[in-house]
């Protein structure tokens, strides 16, 4: 196991900010923290990294017991931090150059990762520039640059895409896979639903510090009785084909708002079509109509009643 | 893994602008805003030659005497009188336009004719009494017995010396060199700037790259080490630009014990690069507020050691003298007029150990702090 960490327990005062939170990262995963803003997640991280103390737990990297001076294994982990973590007066090459440097003794070695670190980011025309000439996308890159470049075992990015313009994402996230496809194991934390089902094969789901649902994006979303959600562009419909259609087959909840007809409907075989032979025979006109899958988002607010981005 | 910290730090710290603006350019211009400032005080103090008229009529042109003492106190390197032979309605001419301090009827008795009281006119009136008198006495022992005017003469012409002057210090004496003395103390205590950013750049809970240098397979105080030998290096060489131009663009004097006054200045930066760093792991809080406590440490110290009003370290050290101990400044601007003032090192000493004390105890207390190695919150 990469990271095992078991029954932790972190609290502020009355505010447990991690509630008996256990996980285990496999070699070679994705392993997606995802939660709102005060899940928990950075928490988690800091105390996993064992910059925090924390009240109760245990917390084992590369199958040792993780401690502010297990060198060995801190050698062997990539942080990138939710806050842009550089030096304002070193270059973006002094920058990787210094952070590289602090892992590697060999500075033919030390030379060849940080060019390959500039490159992996794409910041190769801006390796004189200081950090408050960059955009904030390529800051966020220099920031994963940081944390990357010695080539660490596992590599644990907290929030890296927060304020980043959808360019520097989506390189950004590449990136990501790049690196797990090149061996690295990967903690990747947001608040993204997106991201994290793009990008993570298995995700844990935080709120509160607690774990409220753990699996694949797959095993996710079965955990949940919503199947379906279809909308549907409807002109002038009135009261009474609204209450019509909730009592068709599977279907849990329509609204009818804007001209937009709203239906989510439990798992069930022809949800679809049973909405679309209600409309032809009752003869009401439509515009467009689509169906989509439910995503985090739909198990994060079937679990705890409320939007992840809330 | 040193040479690697040292170099990125030293470059940091180099580039930071406002760092190196409040830590070596303002005292340079302090320093020289102090020097116009103080340019014409010293001059004020200074014993300036006495202008008086004398009234050349036949008193005076009798007087061989009288002559030859006021020729001869006119003669000297920096003399004591600059005597004007003239007519009085000259004279008074000159008295009230200020040419002349005063002018001399000469006669039995002397009268001297002023136009206003002051330190100038005061001086004239001694010296015309003690002439006076001593005339008289010889004129008295002679009248008396003749067989003493030999005696008399010889001595006269030793002139014996009844009182004896001890020099303290070969050093002349200078209002205004506390100024600048204390004026190096307040830029030593600036390197609280440096030990503040020491510690921010160290401490997970105070900054994102401290947590990234927190979490890499180094030591963290070796780190710390590493990082804050930069620091003293660029802020003793920081305050050697401006003892340098001091001594060589100001004409400041430290006297001749230049190796000491070097190794103060290396102390007051260490002092003042620990004393950053305290504050920078005892006070709670954001860099903005901790920085404000540098700079009114900085401020409160130079006041309370004579930097704004030159009494005040006087005061001080009169009446709460203790305060005088534990402000660096104060002891720091105390050890550089020891240096200057006395030949011997006593009070030097004192000075030096008092500030080896002021960095053995915040380096404790910083030490103790940053060794924990987690954080209650981040």
């Amino acid at each position: 196991m990469i990271v095992h960490v078991e029954n932790l327990v972190k609290r502020y005062g009355e505010l447990t900010a991690v509630d008996h939170l256990s996980m285990d990262v496999r070699q070679g995963e994705i392993f997606g923290l995802l939660g709102p803003n005060g899940s928990g997640k950075t928490t988690a991280i800091n105390c996993i990294l064992s910059l925090l103390k924390y009240d109760k737990g245990i917390i084992e990297i590369f199958d040792k017991p993780m401690t502010p001076y297990a060198y060995d294994i801190k050698k062997d982990i990539g942080i990138v931090m939710q806050n842009v973590a550089v030096f304002e007066e070193l270059t973006v090459y002094e920058n990787i150059d210094y952070f590289c440097g602090l892992y590697i003794k060999d500075k033919v070695q030390k030379e060849a990762y940080v060019k390959e670190a500039i490159d992996f980011v794409g910041l190769g025309d801006f390796i004189k520039f200081y950090p408050k000439k960059l955009s904030g996308g390529l800051l966020r890159r220099l920031n994963i640059a940081c944390g990357i470049a010695h080539k660490p075992k596992l590599i644990i990015l907290d929030e890296p895409t927060v304020a980043v313009d959808p360019q520097s994402r989506n390189k950004i996230l590449e990136g990501i896979v790049a690196l797990n496809r090149q061996g690295a194991t990967i903690i990747y934390t947001s608040h993204y639903m997106e991201e994290v089902e793009q990008i993570c094969s298995r995700i844990m789901i935080l709120d509160k510090g607690r774990i409220i649902a753990e699996g694949t994006k797959e095993e996710l979303k079965n955990m949940i009785s919503l199947s379906e959600k279809i909308s549907v562009e409807v002109f002038g419909l009135s009261e009474a084909h609204v209450k019509e259609i909730g009592l068709l087959p599977n279907i849990t909840s329509v609204t009818y708002q804007n001209h937009t007809l709203d239906i989510k409907s439990h798992k069930g075989k022809n949800n679809l079509e049973n909405v679309l032979d209600y409309i032809r025979k009752n003869g009401i006109n439509f515009g467009t109509i689509y169906s989509e899958k439910p995503t985090l988002n739909d198990v994060f607010l079937e679990i705890t009643g409320k939007e992840l981005r809330d | 893994m040193f040479i690697h910290i040292f170099k990125y730090r030293f470059k940091s710290l180099i580039r930071n602008k406002s760092m190196i603006f409040w830590t070596m350019i303002f005292p340079l211009l302090l320093a020289t805003f102090f020097s116009l400032a103080f340019s014409g005080l010293n001059e004020h103090e200074r014993f300036k030659t006495i202008n008086i008229g004398i009234i050349n009529d036949v008193n005076y042109q009798s007087d061989i005497a009288f002559q030859e003492l006021i020729q001869s106190l006119s003669q000297e390197k920096e003399p004591m009188f600059a005597a004007f032979l003239m007519n009085e309605s000259e004279a008074k001419e000159k008295l009230v336009s200020n040419t002349i301090d005063g002018f001399i009827n000469v006669g039995s008795p002397m009268i001297l004719t002023v136009h206003q009281s002051g330190f100038n006119q005061s001086v004239i009136k001694l010296f015309l009494d003690q002439y006076s008198q001593t005339y008289s006495a010889i004129i008295n022992i002679i009248e008396d017995d003749m067989t003493l005017v030999h005696g008399l003469v010889t001595s006269l012409e030793e002139g014996t010396v009844y009182t004896k002057a001890f020099q303290l210090s070969k050093a002349n004496p200078d209002n205004t060199l506390m100024y600048f003395y204390a004026l190096i103390a307040m830029s030593c205590l600036y390197g609280s700037f440096f030990g503040l950013r020491e510690v921010i750049d160290i401490q997970a809970d105070q900054s994102p790259h401290a947590a990234r240098v927190n979490l890499s397979p180094v030591h963290k105080l070796k780190a710390f080490i590493y990082s804050g030998t930069s620091s003293v290096l660029i802020h003793t060489a920081e305050l050697m630009v401006l003892l340098v131009y001091l001594h060589f663009g100001l004409g400041i004097d430290f006297g001749h014990q230049y190796g000491f006054v070097v190794f103060t200045t290396f102390l007051g930066s260490v002092v003042g690069i620990t004393m950053g760093a305290f504050i920078g792991v005892a006070v709670k809080g954001g860099e903005g507020i901790k920085s404000a406590i540098c700079i009114g440490v900085s401020m409160l110290g130079s006041f309370l050691g004579g930097m704004m009003y030159g009494d005040m370290k006087y005061i001080i050290d009169q009446n709460v003298p203790i305060v005088g101990k534990l402000n660096p400044i104060n002891v720091l601007a105390d050890a550089f007029y020891a240096l200057y003032y006395y030949d011997d090192y006593e009070r030097y000493s004192i000075n030096v150990v008092n500030l080896i004390v002021f960095i053995f105890i915040f380096s404790i207390i910083t030490y103790r702090i940053i060794r924990r190695e987690k954080y209650a919150s981040i």
